[in-house]
């Protein structure tokens, strides 16, 4: 009894976070699963329900097909992008040599500014007329003719890839450090003294070692790859056609800008349920991996 | 430690009451400042209303308005009227158009804190009107300065819920020099004469347009009104109430489009990737000859380059003599019909129809004001666009005259020229994407 009271004092500091996470992500959540069994157009307070009719609708609109496709491979190119980059920009940026600090604070800028505006600067670089920055270098260096970095459909996929991995690999790379940095040297000491050469180390302790990190770090590129919308929609707006469209744009393309309330809460809801699906399959498969590595 | 928890937990909920207690009212708090010339406004403005003369005895009230140009913009007609009636201040907000005002304004209209004076746009005026969000401004008597061609697009069924005393026209800015240097000597005509001035560019060398392809572009809207406009003013009409088809109107001008733009290479797919800016930097310092665009570039281009000689000019028909601007009237200043200062209000549109009020906006928005009784002076680049488009009534845009489905159509049309300009699909398949798209809406 006397540590239930005791708990439950400490319980009551979680009380208003309780409350804000209940307003602002259980109680939207509720709600737009009721409104996805509606015909709700975002203006009028009167609508009626239309039963299933909007979840008939998602899998046979061009533009959520298309957008999942889209999503789904950039998700995963990222995540791998960003996975095999960040773990020997970890290693590198944990060596002892002068501008480290400075290093790591540079690799760690540009996950500070909003993706909108990372991207509009991109917008700049990749523009796909002779005078943008990337297509002037190709000339000078290369005589190479103008490339269409963001109109081509290939190449616009790979554009918001390479932007976004660009963006955030310091981040990811500052995850795996402090990681690093917890792993007993004696282990590497002790391998030294076996005969084990740096690759070996690295191969043997260092990767095993950081397997929760990467189950960490792969956990918040998946799911933040796939509710992915800023990047993306300022180099591309979606296009060309539907090639670049990710599904939160579709969402609120159709919710927002077509009125169409009840259609944009079911395509979230499936989404939701999507993103649950892969997120939870990823942590057991890594967990299990984790354990199988240790 | 027990007791100090608890204090420090009571502490933080109640402060969190009394902030919350706060923020209610702080709209209201710093209105009296403008109580002080309460009696110095008596002089002048009887001719405008009764109202008037009644607020000079009248508390202070403030307005909110939800404004679709920015604060520098509207600054001198909101200047003006605080001026003519002291006790009224304005809660100022802005939200950049157009998506991400409409977002705004709707949230607001829903959750019932949206503000005195809104505007109605072509992209939100089904959504304003049928929900009851705005007063029916029909009998007023300051509407009738209104011009009546800018009225359809701000009313339902005979009534005008909105006034507008703008109009816009877009249409192809072209670079004089350029098109000497490739022989063009002639305006043209008919669109194969559009075409073959773009090959002669092309041949002298010069990037002959620029288009982003990222809406339903100006050159598609006057096309359609050039090629089937002209010959049927109906046919969105028509369209709506299903006795005819995109396909019946919009295959033949995407086709021209398509084999005279895309298949001579004079658009290309990279140009999709364009910012608006970019576009109109590269036209600004005589990269390319030709690009679509309206009014409200003209300063950059002129602050870009000074020495630029360039004038706007319509897109031709197939036939001679059908040229036609893509344009609409301006959006729409609008009463909220839930609000509290609604004689304030009325006095603030009253105002703004007024030759002074006129000439404040003109002057603050660099808008082309269309207006009986208001002569506007345009920029002499622009007068082509002023004088055949605006005036003659030769503009056409989609967006005001589709009457329903406006966005879920515009974005199936972008997306659709977007794929016929990578060569995905047929002009045929893109008019019946749209037939398409129009009938899920319309079973939706």
């Amino acid at each position: 009894m006397v540590k239930f009271v005791r708990q439950l004092q400490f319980q009551l500091f979680l009380l208003p976070i309780l409350a804000i996470y209940s307003l602002f992500t259980i109680y939207p959540l509720i709600k737009s699963f009721f409104l996805s069994f509606t015909n709700f157009d975002g203006y009028t307070k009167i609508y009626d329900f239309v039963g299933l009719k909007n979840y008939a609708r998602i899998f046979v609109d061009d533009a959520i097909t298309s957008a999942i496709t889209y999503t789904i491979f950039f998700t995963f190119g990222k995540a791998i992008l960003v996975t095999i980059l960040a773990i020997p920009l970890a290693l590198i940026l944990d060596q002892k040599f002068l501008t480290r600090n400075i290093q790591r604070a540079i690799f760690f800028f540009p996950t500070i500014p909003s993706g909108l505006l990372l991207a509009y600067i991109w917008g700049f670089i990749l523009a796909p007329i002779g005078s943008g920055i990337l297509n002037t270098v190709l000339r000078e260096v290369f005589n190479m003719g103008p490339q269409p970095w963001l109109s081509d459909p290939l190449l616009a996929k790979l554009s918001t890839i390479v932007v976004a991995t660009w963006a955030v690999t310091g981040w990811h790379a500052v995850l795996y450090l402090a990681f690093l940095q917890s792993i007993p040297k004696d282990y590497y000491e002790a391998a030294s003294i076996d005969g084990a050469n740096r690759l070996q180390q690295i191969r043997f302790i260092t990767i095993p070692l950081l397997a929760p990190a990467m189950t960490v770090s792969v956990m918040l590129l998946l799911t933040g790859g796939l509710k992915v919308f800023e990047i993306p929609f300022a180099l591309t707006k979606g296009g060309p056609g539907y090639e670049t469209y990710s599904i939160t744009q579709v969402i609120v393309q159709r919710g927002i800008s077509e009125t169409q309330y009840g259609l944009a809460s079911a395509m979230s809801f499936v989404f939701f349920l999507i993103v649950l699906t892969i997120a939870i399959f990823q942590v057991t498969v890594m967990q299990r991996r984790e354990r199988d590595l240790q | 430690m027990k007791k100090s928890s608890f204090l420090l937990l009571i502490t933080v909920l109640c402060l969190s009451v009394v902030l919350a207690a706060c923020s209610n009212n702080s709209g209201n708090s710093n209105s009296n400042s403008s109580n002080k010339s309460n009696s110095e406004n008596t002089s002048n403005e009887s001719s405008l209303s009764n109202a008037a003369k009644e607020d000079n005895e009248a508390k202070p009230v403030k307005l909110s308005i939800l404004a679709w140009n920015n604060e520098k913009e509207m600054k001198p007609v909101i200047d003006g009227f605080t001026e003519k009636y002291p006790h009224i201040t304005f809660d100022f907000q802005f939200a950049p158009p157009v998506t991400d005002y409409i977002a705004k304004l709707q949230t607001m209209l829903l959750s019932d804190t949206a503000p005195d004076i809104f505007i109605i746009a072509a992209e939100n005026r089904n959504e304003i009107i049928d929900g009851g969000y705005a007063l029916d401004l029909t009998d007023e008597p300051f509407m009738k300065v209104m011009l009546d061609s800018n009225k359809p697009m701000l009313s339902k069924d005979g009534r005008t819920y909105a006034f507008t005393q703008t109009g816009w026209a877009g249409g192809l800015f072209y670079n004089k020099e350029l098109f000497q240097q490739a022989g063009i000597t002639q305006l043209p005509e008919t669109w194969d004469e559009f075409i073959e001035a773009c090959l002669k560019l092309k041949e002298a060398g010069i990037i002959p347009l620029y288009d982003r392809m990222h809406d339903i572009t100006i050159i598609h809207s006057a096309m359609f009104g050039s090629n089937v406009l002209s010959k049927d003013p109906t046919f969105d009409e028509k369209l709506f109430k299903g006795e005819t088809t995109f396909a019946e109107g919009w295959t033949e001008v995407l086709t021209m489009w398509k084999e005279g733009l895309i298949d001579n290479k004079i658009l290309t797919p990279d140009m999709i990737g364009l910012t608006s800016d970019q576009v109109l930097n590269e036209f600004s310092l005589g990269n390319v000859a030709m690009f679509p665009g309206g009014p409200w570039n003209i300063p950059t281009i002129e602050q870009t380059n000074p020495d630029l000689q360039f004038e706007i000019m319509p897109i031709p028909g197939k036939e001679p003599g059908n040229k036609y601007y893509n344009g609409a009237p301006g959006v729409g200043f609008a009463i909220n019909s839930k609000t509290k200062n609604k004689d304030e209000a009325m006095l603030f549109l009253e105002y703004m129809t007024t030759h002074e009020g006129l000439k404040q906006f003109e002057e603050g928005t660099g808008g082309i004001i269309t207006v009986h009784g208001y002569d506007s002076t345009v920029h002499p680049a622009y007068e082509p666009a002023y004088r055949d488009g605006l005036i003659a009534g030769k503009i056409y845009l989609p967006m005001v005259s589709w009457d329903r489905h406006q966005e879920a159509l515009r974005n199936q049309f972008l997306v659709s020229i977007q794929d016929i300009a990578v060569n995905k699909i047929t002009p045929e398949e893109a008019t019946a994407s749209l037939d398409n798209k129009l009938k899920e809406m319309e079973n939706k």
